[in-house]
């Protein structure tokens, strides 16, 4: 069987998968450098055309993922907190504490109680298993996942106008009072 | 009349020759007294007793050696078959004399025999095929005549009647467990029906005069086929909507959820294989969800006043000018004194129309925070008839010290 299909099928079946740094990298595939050069991750580069923002284009209903809205803005301030120089690339980031992430979610929805502590957990639960972040159990902290570095510049320059837009999680969490974000 | 007579003897013979076959197959069935194949080893003495036959060469075989050569069986019972087999004309003597010890045997039985130990082994569904087989090949050789169609026809309708029969009475009546034992007689004969069907047309194809017997033939094809579908129809609902998969009740589903482990369940799904889940997000989503979090948080909305709206538009209403105008009017009717009765105004200007717009513009006068100038009303009332207004309030213009109290 043809070794970069049989690649192909494996990271479409296991999602982003971290390899040896010394392996080839199959063709159509973009390798991520892990930040202490341990492994690799393989990510699957589509073709503009074969992108699920295509669906959108084409008036077709996107596939469908568990409150869409919520995720979106967890993940927005995640990057918040992982992103230390908006100036430079996003990947591979730096790891933080939940409880940053945490403050930032409660400043940018004004709601402080324990819904949003499980609603915080459950998107950072499925952008985990989708590949957007990294989140480590034992010291809950997170970090960007391998899908976030292959937005292109454009896009990255909307990412800085909203991360600077976003509170700064430093500064919510050495205050102890509750947050009064703007 | 003797041509009759041939005919009806020629046909006695023939239907005398199929029964002394029937009767030599039928011998082993037998249901008489002393005579009944009451259990399996009946079956396997007579089959001892004619294999023997069949080693014994053309000589034939006596009582005595067949009994030798069954040692198996006990000689009381190897005699006992010996003699119904003699009786239904399986076994008969060498030579038609009295006193002759030696016995042939027919071949007939033993054939029957076997092909009866196959369909008791396999449930007859290959014998049933060979026999619409066979019957289909007999009516298209070119040697069939009108009684040979007329024969498989009504054969056929029987074999189909009673399948058809055996299997309705089972889908109605029995229980879901001897439906589903015997399920072999559906799945096995389904491709039956249209053999039966294609038969039934050729012989009504070739012999249109037996289309009586093809009626007969058809309906009891499609009462097989019905048979059929109620049975599966039957078992289908038992099974649930599952694709059949043996037709486990359902409570060996349960028990086997209940009872596996993790492991043996989730090897349910070895064979598949699932896309890894993949949410999608671009930046310009994630904008726009945390601007839809902005906007969800106030939930009073600030009632619509129109405070962008500076009071520029007052200031263009109010005119500047119309102090002076005023100051000049009071000075007008003033003149040099200090104070004047709004009476005496009134009686100044004549009719009421301009006596109207004196009193407004009196009125503006005294409402008008600039000018040093006021109206004090009183109480009385003058009362004239022939001035031009009736009733006049007592009421004064006078001018206000600007140092002095009001």
């Amino acid at each position: 069987m043809d070794e970069t299909a049989l690649w192909w099928a494996r990271v479409r079946a296991a999602g982003p998968t971290k390899v040896q740094p010394g392996s080839r990298a199959p063709r159509g595939m973009a390798r991520l450098i892990e930040p202490d050069a341990s492994a690799v991750w393989l990510l699957p580069e589509l073709p503009e055309g074969a992108r699920p923002d295509v669906l959108d284009e084409l008036g077709l209903p996107a596939p469908i993922s568990d409150r869409p809205n919520e995720t979106a803005r967890v993940l927005a301030v995640c990057v918040r907190c992982c992103w230390a120089d908006p100036a430079g690339p996003l990947w591979p980031g730096a790891p933080a504490p939940l409880e940053h992430a945490a403050a930032v979610f409660r400043a940018i929805t004004l709601r402080e109680d324990e819904l949003s502590d499980s609603a915080l957990t459950g998107a950072v639960r499925r952008l985990a298993a989708s590949g957007w972040l990294l989140w480590h159990p034992a010291t809950r902290t997170i970090r960007l996942g391998p899908r976030t570095a292959l937005w292109n510049p454009l896009q990255l320059s909307t990412l800085r106008e909203l991360w600077r837009s976003l509170p700064d999680p430093q500064a919510l969490t050495v205050s102890d009072s509750p947050p009064d974000a703007q | 009349m003797e041509g009759a007579l041939d005919e009806t003897l020629e046909s006695v013979a023939a239907g005398a020759a199929v029964l002394r076959v029937y009767r030599q197959v039928f011998a082993v069935l037998a249901r008489e007294a002393g005579a009944m194949i009451g259990d399996a080893e009946s079956i396997e003495v007579d089959e001892a007793i004619l294999e023997a036959f069949a080693e014994a060469g053309s000589e034939g075989l006596t009582i005595a050696q067949a009994v030798a050569a069954c040692p198996r069986f006990e000689a009381r019972e190897v005699e006992r078959r010996f003699g119904v087999l003699r009786d239904y004309g399986a076994l008969s003597k060498v030579v038609e004399r009295s006193n002759e010890l030696y016995y042939r045997a027919a071949f007939a039985p033993y054939v029957m025999l076997l092909f009866l130990r196959r369909i008791a082994a396999q449930g007859g569904q290959s014998e049933l095929h060979q026999l619409l087989t066979l019957e289909d090949l007999g009516v298209r050789s070119p040697t069939a005549t009108l009684e040979d169609g007329r024969a498989s026809a009504v054969r056929l309708t029987k074999v189909f009647r009673l399948i058809a029969n055996e299997l309705a009475i089972l889908a109605a009546r029995s229980s879901v467990e001897t439906l589903r034992e015997n399920a072999q007689l559906l799945w096995g004969n389904r491709s039956l029906v249209p053999q039966g069907e294609e038969v039934h047309e050729f012989v009504l194809g070739r012999w249109p005069q037996l289309h009586r017997e093809c009626a007969a033939l058809r309906i009891a094809v499609a009462a097989y086929g019905d048979a059929i579908e109620r049975a599966a129809g039957r078992l289908a609902v038992q099974a649930g909507t599952t694709r059949a998969l043996g037709m486990l009740p359902v409570e060996t589903w349960r028990t086997f959820a209940d009872e596996s482990d993790a492991a043996s369940l989730a090897a349910v799904l070895d064979g598949f294989l699932f896309d890894a889940p993949s949410a999608w997000f671009t930046p310009q989503l994630l904008a726009e969800a945390v601007e839809s979090a902005r906007v969800v948080a106030p939930t009073r909305l600030s009632p619509p006043r129109p405070e962008a709206d500076p009071p520029q538009p007052e200031e263009a209403v109010v005119a500047v000018d119309d102090a002076q105008e005023l100051r000049a009017i009071a000075e007008r009717l003033l003149g040099d004194r200090t104070q004047i009765t709004v009476a005496e105004l009134l009686d100044r200007a004549g009719d009421w129309a301009s006596g109207r717009r004196v009193l407004a513009e009196v009125t503006a006068i005294h409402q008008h925070a600039d000018l040093q100038f006021e109206v004090v009303w009183g109480d009385r009332l003058r009362v004239s008839a022939d001035a031009p207004v009736s009733f006049v309030s007592l009421g004064v213009l006078r001018r206000t010290d600007p140092a002095g109290a009001r």
